[in-house]
């Protein structure tokens, strides 16, 4: 078939979803309590040499809504999404209702350096950011070659 | 009245590729959006977490309207990702109006990232009851 007709290449397709499954099934075995795959809020881990930085995409929230608490290196992230659009309105047809609605939680195994006393949470632009410290001892040191 | 007409429909983590960016390669996230209409017109939101006012782009062209975005959050420089459910942060979604929406009149608020569109009806389209003269 031609360009004309599906916009993109067949193999451009194949190439582009390949991407997608490796992104999803590769890497990091994932944990066991990471939940189902798309789950509300998406989070994303990463660290440097004296933190673990989480960033969790959680739009549409009041900052009382939130809720982070850390219990024997567990990070956890739960809170309440409310509907914006209310059944009783009156003449009104909802044509799509995709945004997530509900309860949530989400949890995050620390690694071990981590320190619970060393935690700061900011939401802004509907991103939940969450800087967790590392302990001195589990910081990367340079080994001196003897 | 409540209808529950799924006009719109959605495959949760869906990615898309523009077809006029293929030099650039951009793979761009699909928002979640509620679409709700009532009697003044369609009321819209779309989900773009990290995505401040500078970066955000709602267009109206050839009867679409176009609403474009880049996540940014703010990490420090030496980061290392580990785990990442959203790795492209760029959003984007189009939509046709129909000749009865006024795309002069849209009506935009982003808060706490989310985008909230209403798109008022022409005054000459919004419901009306006709009078019966008696014969």
């Amino acid at each position: 078939m031609t360009d004309a007709l599906f916009g993109t290449d067949l193999f451009d397709e194949f190439d582009r979803l390949q991407r997608q499954m490796t992104g999803l099934f590769g890497g990091f075995p994932s944990s066991i309590r990471a939940g189902r795959a798309g789950a509300f809020p998406a989070i994303n881990i990463g660290a440097t040499d004296d933190s673990i930085e989480i960033v969790a995409f959680a739009p549409g929230l009041k900052q009382e809504d939130i809720e982070v608490t850390i219990d024997r290196g567990l990070l956890t992230i739960s809170g309440e999404r409310r509907p914006l659009w209310q059944h009783d309105m009156p003449e009104s047809r909802r044509y799509a209702q995709e945004r997530f609605v509900g309860a949530f939680r989400r949890v995050i195994e620390l690694p071990e350096g981590a320190d619970p006393d060393k935690v700061q949470a900011r939401y802004a632009n509907g991103c939940l950011s969450v800087s967790v410290g590392k302990r001195e001892a589990s910081r990367p040191r340079a080994i001196t070659v003897q | 009245m409540n209808d529950n007409t799924q006009l719109a429909q959605r495959n949760d983590g869906a990615v898309v590729q523009r077809p006029e960016e293929k030099g650039a390669r951009k793979i761009t996230l699909v928002p979640a959006v509620d679409i709700v209409e009532d009697v003044n017109g369609v009321t819209l939101w779309a989900d773009l977490p990290g995505v401040s006012r500078e970066n955000l782009q709602v267009s109206f062209n050839d009867g679409a309207l176009h609403i474009e975005g880049q996540a940014i959050v703010p990490t420090p420089s030496s980061l290392r990702v580990q785990h990442a459910e959203i790795r492209q942060p760029h959003f984007a979604r189009s939509f046709s109006l129909s000749p009865d929406l006024d795309a002069a009149q849209i009506g935009a608020v982003l808060q706490d990232g989310v985008l909230k569109l209403t798109i008022p009806r022409r005054e000459e389209a919004r419901p009306r009851r006709i009078p019966i003269n008696l014969a």
